[in-house]
């Protein structure tokens, strides 16, 4: 295939191209209740093209390998025609030509572990589900993993070939009492092979215990409270709320925007600090090298609460004046690079739990997340369960809590950060224009945060 | 070797599913051209019976000895198929294809982005300007071994156009979009029209009316309500145990004024084929009918475990996307239709008086779905005074219970209806008992 792929790109008549070529492993258990909903394997192999002509992109994408040197035409062809409608050019920022070859480890390689298996596996965790109590009426237990082997070649000699496992496993109870259901869930995500789905037993537990301790938790009153989000729940804020509007496509052609996000600009208190790493050992967001064959970074998004950095493409970098990031990643071979998240998290402060409950007369203690979305400024996330604090301790078990802002508002009324971390990495993944689910984790301590509006009845 | 051939080797009985597709897309970025794409996969998708138990793989561009491995490995360790596939018989043809989309060039749809900058540019030029134009081709093929072949090519047209509009400390983002199988539906300049009219209702930020204020759903946002529902006359759910609607057939669930059904036949549908991704036909299954709980939706698997008759349900893919050839078939609804009421869309703001129109959220399907509950941030939402749109709504939230809001809190169904997110026809809804809070 390497010869394939360089000898191609000889023959290629754009100003840039790029071929990725991917072959990607999967499989899945899904039990729900008692029913094996799906179980299977999967291999498939898929292309793409990008060629790039008087700064516009042309893509193809192919699963025939035999089409390739058509589809460099095709996408050639492509971007001249966009070429003729387009003002504002692309250019790529300067890279050095690379090859290298990257394996992520796996103890158990998932290839080789037989589907029964995973189904015992899976079985195993559903059981202790549904075998909780007597009010878990239904379950639901996903094991997915994936090898995701891409090669990747440009025509400036850049050769990378990668070998990305990735395994994931949700776990999830749902209780019924007279007409109300609520679900508790566990949801973990990470880079390795088989050996990391194995043990969870203590989590399977938690989630059915939370389903069943929800059915007798009060709907929260909704308000404006301080709130103490537990290190996964804060995770997912600085990833949707924040890292988003890092993420340099997003401003590329948006003068207005570019302004509010201006580096140097103060965010935050001087505590805070945001990170978005290419590389944690173990972890799913894990990019050694992006989609653009750019090797990863550990970029600071803010430093002691000021803007200090974004992340970025090649095109990005090269218009905003930056270095890439290796921040360019695509999804699948269907797919062209854009700016994605790896492991982004907020640094842990100097702060015991005790100390953050402390002097919060009423407030809320929301953990996990059921959801979140964010568009732009505005943010809403689910949190899966929370507590009331009440003169500075944890009290009842409340439910339904959702919470919602403005992104620099909420990062201006961050009071306190946590000594404590935690990077999660969830089961299922980020999702950004049409590419979902991308493997990420985010992480944070917890974190106090005043004047949070909380909906409720 | 045919992949069914061998499949019929290793398996007492084999069902195979394949989509060519051929697809081309431009995407404008901030009112420039930023890429042009087009796409050729064949996507296979194989399920097999072994010693009664069922087994599932696909592929794209994998060899078809491997695919029929991997299913039939997956069938060894597999539970029991409670169901046989069905021999394959043509029903009514259902129109989904036009032959003038796949003529479209890559120059045509540069040239429709261009038009659709440039009118909003005209009135808002400050505004940046996205907008997603795609046509897709794919066909379609089902064979199995209980015999028959059905084969199909369906056509697909979209268009998104979304504009952010960025002032100090407040950030806007307002978008349109058309999904269509004929080159004739598109209607370009009305999707336009329509973000404009969006973009003048907020011309000002309003306080929110809040605590329980009547709430005008938009059809944009009939997705809020109607999410919940469509996993709760699943087939599947209802086995399960978890839809609230289990044992609730033949009973008042909703209010008497809803309607509800789920619509194969519509030609030309967003959705619209002649045979579901099992080779069922495709009819017409009332849900909903004076309130009352009707029927759902049942794919063969479903149908088998539920001791229910399939309904030509069995779609790859979740129930407002298309999973494409990687996913199992499961219940899912071709189009669901809500029956329009009457009343324009400018009357029921003037009879409303005072409330919230909800016009587009964030948060879709966060929470906890399967009992009802929604609880969603308004990203485009008009505050109504006096029979009046007075402005656009900020930092706020609506809160509630699908289920309880169309059977105790429908106030009016209104009488035009639009396609949205490209599996439901639904017209505005009038409702109370949705909390609003708001900063």
């Amino acid at each position: 295939m390497e010869e394939l792929l360089r000898s191609a790109l000889s023959e290629a008549r754009a100003d840039y191209a790029e071929i990725r070529w991917e072959e990607v492993f999967r499989s899945r258990v899904v039990f729900q209740r008692d029913q094996l909903i799906a179980l299977e394997a999967t291999e498939e192999r898929g292309g793409i093209v990008r060629a790039l002509v008087d700064g516009a992109w042309g893509i193809a994408v192919f699963t025939n390998p035999d089409e390739l040197p058509k589809k460099i035409a095709e996408a050639t062809r492509l971007a001249r025609a966009a070429a003729h409608h387009v003002r504002d050019r692309v250019a790529l920022a300067e890279l050095e030509p690379v090859e290298d070859r990257y394996q992520g480890p796996m103890a158990r390689d998932i290839r080789g572990v037989p589907l029964e298996e995973k189904r015992r596996l899976a079985e195993s965790y559903n059981q202790i589900l549904l075998g909780y109590h007597p009010s878990i009426v239904a379950s639901t237990v996903r094991y997915a993993d994936s090898l995701r082997r891409a090669i990747y070649a440009n025509t400036e000699g850049t050769y990378i070939a990668q070998e990305v496992p990735d395994v994931t496993l949700m776990l999830a109870a749902t209780a019924r009492k007279n007409g109300d259901v609520q679900q508790g869930f566990e949801s973990l995500g990470f880079a390795g092979g088989f050996e990391k789905a194995v043990g969870h037993e203590e989590r399977a537990r938690a989630a059915a215990k939370r389903a069943v301790d929800l059915l007798s938790a009060k709907p929260v009153r909704g308000g404006q409270y301080t709130v103490l989000l537990n290190p996964e729940l804060a995770g997912v804020f600085i990833h949707e709320a924040f890292g988003h509007i890092c993420e340099a496509d997003f401003l590329l052609r948006n003068k207005p925007m570019r302004k509010v996000m201006e580096l140097g600009r103060r965010f935050g208190v001087e505590t805070l600090h945001v990170v978005d790493d290419g590389f944690i050992p173990g972890a799913r967001g894990n990019c050694p090298y992006d989609d653009e064959g750019v090797r990863r970074t550990r970029t600071y998004l803010i430093r002691e609460g000021v803007l200090t950095g974004l992340m970025h493409s090649r095109a990005t970098a090269r218009k905003l004046g930056a270095k890439p990031t290796g921040n360019a990643r695509a999804v699948s071979w269907e797919h062209e690079p854009i700016v994605r998240m790896r492991n982004t998290f907020i640094e842990p402060g100097s702060f015991t739990f005790e100390e953050m409950l402390d002097g919060v007369e009423y407030g809320i203690y929301a953990c996990g997340a059921f959801g979140g979305q964010t568009e732009f400024e505005q943010f809403t996330f689910s949190a899966a369960y929370g507590y009331e604090i009440v003169n500075g301790r944890v009290g009842e078990m409340v439910r339904d809590v959702v919470l919602t802002g403005n992104v620099f508002q909420t990062l201006r009324n961050i009071e306190m950060l946590g000594r404590d971390f935690e990077l999660h990495g969830g089961a299922g993944g980020c999702g950004k224009g049409r590419q979902w689910p991308l493997p990420v984790t985010h992480g944070a301590p917890h974190v106090r945060i005043r004047d949070v509006i909380v909906g409720g009845r | 070797m045919d992949i069914l051939e061998l499949a019929r080797r290793k398996a007492e009985a084999a069902e195979l599913y394949e989509a060519w597709t051929e697809a081309l897309g431009v995407v404008f970025h901030g009112g420039e051209v930023e890429k042009v794409g087009s796409e050729e996969v064949l996507g296979q998708a194989l399920r097999v019976i072994v010693k009664g138990r069922l087994g599932f793989a696909s592929t794209a561009g994998g060899a078809p000895a491997a695919l029929v491995e991997a299913a039939v490995g997956a069938a060894e360790h597999g539970d029991p198929a409670p169901f046989r596939f069905p021999a394959l018989h043509p029903g009514p043809a259902v129109e989904s294809f036009d032959p003038a989309v796949p003529l479209l060039s890559a120059e045509d749809l540069l040239t429709w982005g261009e038009e659709a900058v440039r009118t909003i540019h005209r009135e808002f030029p400050e505004l940046v300007v996205n907008v997603y134009l795609a046509r897709t081709k794919t066909a379609v093929t089902i064979r199995n071994t209980s015999g028959g072949e059905l084969r199909e090519v369906r056509t697909g047209l979209s268009m998104t156009v979304g504009v952010e509009r960025v002032q100090e400390g407040d950030i806007w983002l307002v978008y349109e979009s058309q999904a269509v199988r004929r080159l004739s539906d598109l209607n370009r300049e009305k999707l336009v029209e329509k973000l404009l009219a969006k973009l003048r209702w907020g011309a000002e930020t309003v306080p929110a009316p809040s605590g329980k204020p009547p709430v005008l759903v938009l059809p944009s946002a009939v997705p809020v309500l109607l999410l919940p529902l469509t996993h709760g006359f699943s087939g599947l759910s209802v086995f399960l145990g978890t839809s609230p609607l289990k044992g609730k057939l033949g009973e008042r669930a909703f209010h008497k004024e809803f309607h509800l059904w789920d619509d194969g036949l519509i030609p030309f549908g967003p959705r619209a084929r002649s045979f579901d991704d099992e080779g069922l036909p495709v009819g017409r299954l009332s849900l909903v009918a004076d309130g009352v709980v009707r029927g759902f939706y049942y794919d063969l698997r479903a149908a088998a475990l539920a001791g229910a008759e399939p309904t030509g349900n069995g779609l790859k893919g979740g129930p407002f996307g298309d999973g494409g050839f990687r996913a199992p078939p499961g219940p899912s609804p071709r189009h669901l239709v809500i029956r329009p009421g009457e009343g324009s869309l400018a009357e029921m703001i003037r009879t409303m008086k005072e409330g919230l129109l909800v016009a587009d959220v964030i948060g879709l399907g966060q929470g906890n779905i399967q009992s009802g509950a929604f609880s969603n941030n308004v990203a485009v939402g008009f505050a109504v005074r006096d029979g009046h749109v007075v402005g656009r709504v900020k930092n706020t939230m609506i809160f509630g219970n699908a289920y309880e809001v169309l059977r105790d809190g429908l106030l009016q169904v209104g009488g035009e209806a639009e396609w949205v997110g490209g599996s439901l026809l639904a017209p505005p809804l009038l409702v109370q008992g949705v909390s609003v809070v708001s900063r």
